[in-house]
Order: structure tokens, then C-alpha cells, then sequence
């Protein structure tokens, strides 16, 4: 005899392990889905209604999400690579080709990662066009422009830094090039270049620097400040929305 | 967000009862005007996972199709030529090779910064917020901006590479290296909102939209010239002349 899934399925969703974990039922009544939303940890950033407007692809391009999920990525597969990589100048370059060559997966993890961190400098520059020219910066999200207007810069730092690592002669040359320039700041050019390469010249101290900004000290601040910029999504009301426009009292033709 | 229910339903003093209507719905409303909002699951989570999936799609595609650049082992003795930075970073090279560098590398990025933080508290105005470039008068503006910032773009970066600034005057240093430069600037970007103003009485959002127009376009051409036309040394060459190694990817 064949036995009934659907009785097995209502035992297991029924038992108390089940319930420990999931507490409301499948979510196809609105009181589920806004428990399935408020009562998970994964979900809960999200609001339980949204703004049908807010949903349109035209409006968002969806870019800010896809920005997200590419930082996810570059954590996971950035997580991989640290297992295997050693920031000293005898070890860095043999790491990447024994990556390349010997690791399972090596070869596939570093493309993503690069590829990846490449896509994320675009689709957050595409995120900031789209916020300007809709805009998504007026009162009261001024503020999670500003952040954003960070994240982006961080985003390029981030990259920049892992740009080294590899310590070929694409990011020897590279990293020369933008520390020479860190060097002409007015006033603090060289105390900069010195902080940034800890010698004189790009060599071993640099290298340990810049693996050090790149995996912890840069995606610290970067998570801190995506949870900012999340956050304050809520409090403002989810994303800018027609309903929103109101007439001018003060401002008058520029 | 919500509003005020007494103002959505307003109350008369003269009646004992108050208006209602049965309208098809998935919960109860109380007090509550109708609203255009849909539930988060599943409508925005399956757009996430669908956004996810066709972006992790493509970067499997391009991890697949191209290998992350592993070049000989650094060595401070061999000058790579030309010497790229990353691509992300070439518009800003380009600027490095038309002025000096503290006034390209550091002073212009730090300025651009800092303005474009500044944005929404000089444009407060609420009149035109999820309208994408303002009005059509703003999308007018704002492509007009665009030409105009590329053909000047690709004017100046012609006259630097066959011309020069330095052929007419090299001396003193200042002059070439940072007074030029900082007049043609702000000249031109001067000359923009003088033209814009001018043709169209903008507000002050669609004045924005149109400069905002002009820094994406310089951001965005200055990046294609230095990373597709850019050969040894740095000079302009066509994009099938580029020598092997130039692409810095």
C-alpha cells in the first residue's frame, strides 16, 4: 500500500520540532505571511506590506538588491579563498596558481570572486544613478544617501585592495600607481602613502596591509553600513513612492 | 505612512452613521482608507530569489566563460606599458594625464564627493519625488547634458593628445597643471547650467538632473577612453591596435 504523503507531511508539520522552529502554518492566509515575514530572522528586514509601486523593476532595476546579493557572494567565495592564501610575498603568487591549478574548485571560486567584485562596482553605480534620477535621496532618506554615497566609495576601496593580493604584476603596478597618487595629497600626501604601504615602496608590509583592510577592516564597516542603510529603509517608510509628492512652499525656480 | 482615518473618512456632526462599503479583500481593514500595498511573501520575495538566481546565473556564465588575469609575479624593475590601474579607476587616470595629479587624483574626486553627499540638501523639494528625471523637461535636459559633456570630453582629450596645453604654455609649472585646468572646468561646466537655464527655466531638481547627467557621462566616457583607446604610453590608439596585455582584466 501506498502511504499517504499527505498524512506523513501533517505529522512531521504538526510535531513539535516542526513548530519549535516554524511557528506559523504555509503561508496562503495574510496572518501567515506577515508571521512567515516578522517571525523569521532571514526575512524580518523586509516589511510585511509593501508599495505595489516599490515592486516595479522599471522603478528599482532591482540594482540595490543584486548589490546585496553579489557582496553575499563575495563573502562566501572570499571566505573560500582566504582558506587557501597566504598575504606574504613568498607565498601570495604560488597560493593563486596552486588555486588555479591543484584546489577543487579553486579555479571557479576565484573567477566568481573577481567577476563578482567587478558586477558589484557596476550594479552599485547603476544603484546610485537610479536613486538619483528617481528622486529616492529627498526628505526623509537624506541621510541613506549619504550612506550610500559611502558604500559606493567603499565598494571601490574594497576592490582596490583585493587587487594586490594576487601580487602579479597587474597589481603590483596598480597599487603603485594609486599609492603614488594617495602621495600627492596636499599636506598629508606622504604620511598617507606611508600609512597605506607601511615602507616606502609596495613590498611585504603592503601586502599585509592591504589583506588586512580587504577581509576584515573593509567588510566590517561595509556590513555595518548595509545594515544602516537597510534599517533606515524601514523607518522611512520602504522605498520613495508617488504618494510622497507633495507641493513646494518654498522653493521656487532655480 | 498611513493617514489620519479621520481625514480619510471625515466625520458629519449631522449624521448618527457613518458611510461603509463590503470590497473584496484578504483581511480585515479597520479604519484604514484602500491602500496599494501587496503582501511581502510572496510578491517581493519571489522577485528577490528571481534577481538572485538570473545574477548568479550570469556570474556562473562569466566564470565559466573567462579566467580572473594572473600576470608574471610582480617585479619592481619591469614597468608594465602601458600601466593600468583597475578599470574602475581609469577615468581617473585619464584626468592624471591633463593636469596635476593632486588636482586630479585627490582634490577633483574628494570635491565630487562631497557635492554629490550634498544633494539632497540642496534640492529639498518634494514636488517631483519617483519621477524618473523629474519631468520630461528634466529627461530633456538631462540628455542634452550628456552630449554636450561628450563631445567636450572627447574634444579636450583630442587637443591634449595632438595639440597640448603645454605647446602653447609650459612655464610657469602652475599655469598647465592647475590653472587650465581648473578654468576649463569650471568654464564649461559654467557655460552648461548658463545654456540649460537659459533654454529650459529649470527647477532646481531638473538644473541637478542635468548636472548629474554631465558627471555620470564624464564618469562613464572618460572610463571607455583610457580603458579602449588608450595604448603604449598611454597614447590614444584604436581598440584593435591595443597591445597584448592592455586590457587590464
Amino acid at each position: 500500500m501506498m502511504p499517504d504523503i499527505n498524512a506523513i507531511l501533517k505529522i512531521i508539520t504538526r510535531s513539535q520540532i516542526w513548530r519549535s522552529v516554524f511557528r506559523q502554518g504555509y503561508p496562503n492566509t495574510d496572518e501567515n505571511r506577515s508571521k512567515t515575514i516578522v517571525n523569521s530572522w532571514f526575512l524580518h528586514i523586509h516589511p510585511v506590506k509593501v508599495r505595489k509601486h516599490t515592486l516595479k523593476v522599471s522603478y528599482t532595476w532591482g540594482m540595490g538588491f543584486i548589490t546585496f546579493f553579489l557582496f553575499m557572494v563575495l563573502v562566501v567565495t572570499g571566505i573560500y579563498l582566504m582558506f587557501f592564501y597566504a598575504p606574504s610575498i613568498e607565498r601570495a603568487y604560488t597560493d593563486i596558481q596552486a588555486l588555479e591549478t591543484s584546489i577543487t574548485f579553486g579555479m571557479l571560486m576565484r573567477n566568481m570572486h573577481r567577476w563578482a567584485a567587478h558586477l558589484m562596482v557596476i550594479s552599485v553605480f547603476l544603484h546610485l544613478c537610479r536613486v538619483f534620477f528617481t528622486g529616492g535621496y529627498k526628505r526623509p532618506r537624506e541621510f541613506n544617501w549619504v550612506i550610500g554615497v559611502i558604500l559606493w566609495v567603499l565598494t571601490l576601496v574594497l576592490s582596490y585592495t583585493g587587487y594586490l593580493l594576487p601580487w602579479d604584476q597587474l597589481a603590483y603596478w596598480a597599487v603603485t600607481v594609486g599609492t603614488n597618487i594617495a602621495g600627492v595629497t596636499p599636506l598629508i600626501g606622504d604620511q598617507v602613502r606611508l600609512i597605506l604601504l607601511g615602507a616606502m615602496e609596495a613590498g611585504p608590509d603592503a601586502l599585509v596591509r592591504f589583506y588586512a583592510l580587504h577581509i576584515a577592516l573593509l567588510p566590517g564597516v561595509m556590513t555595518v553600513l548595509i545594515g544602516i542603510h537597510f534599517w533606515r529603509i524601514r523607518k522611512d517608510g520602504g522605498l520613495s513612492n508617488p504618494d510622497e509628492i507633495t507641493e513646494d512652499q518654498t522653493e521656487g525656480a532655480a | 505612512m498611513s493617514k489620519d482615518p479621520g481625514e480619510l473618512f471625515p466625520k458629519d456632526s449631522k449624521k448618527s452613521y457613518g458611510l461603509m462599503e463590503l470590497v473584496k479583500g484578504t483581511s480585515p481593514m479597520v479604519d484604514k482608507g484602500p491602500e496599494d500595498t501587496v503582501t511581502s511573501w510572496p510578491h517581493l520575495l519571489i522577485l528577490e530569489v528571481l534577481a538572485s538566481l538570473g545574477t548568479m546565473v550570469l556570474l556562473l556564465f562569466m566564470s565559466v566563460a573567462w579566467n580572473a588575469p594572473l600576470r608574471e609575479f610582480a617585479n619592481p624593475d619591469v614597468t608594465e606599458n602601458p600601466s593600468k590601474a583597475a578599470w574602475y579607476f581609469l577615468n581617473l587616470q585619464d584626468l592624471l594625464l591633463h593636469m596635476n595629479p593632486a588636482l586630479a587624483g585627490v582634490i577633483i574626486p574628494t570635491i565630487v564627493i562631497v557635492i554629490l553627499m550634498a544633494i539632497p540638501y540642496i534640492d529639498r523639494s518634494k514636488a517631483d519625488i519617483s519621477i524618473w528625471f523629474a519631468s520630461q523637461k528634466g529627461k530633456a535636459i538631462a540628455t542634452f547634458a550628456a552630449v554636450y559633456t561628450t563631445i567636450w570630453l572627447v574634444a579636450l582629450v583630442l587637443f591634449d593628445e595632438y595639440i597640448q596645453v603645454k605647446s602653447f604654455i609650459s612655464e610657469p609649472e602652475i599655469i598647465p597643471a592647475w590653472i587650465i585646468p581648473i578654468i576649463v572646468i569650471s568654464g564649461l561646466t559654467g557655460l552648461l547650467i548658463m545654456i540649460i537655464r537659459r533654454r529650459w527655466n529649470p527647477t532646481k531638481r531638473e538644473m541637478m538632473v542635468g548636472l548629474f547627467s554631465a558627471f555620470v557621462t564624464t564618469y562613464v566616457v572618460l572610463l571607455i577612453v583610457t580603458l579602449f583607446f588608450r595604448g603604449l604610453g598611454l597614447h590614444l590608439v584604436w581598440p584593435w591596435n591595443l597591445p597584448p596585455g592592455a586590457l587590464p582584466f
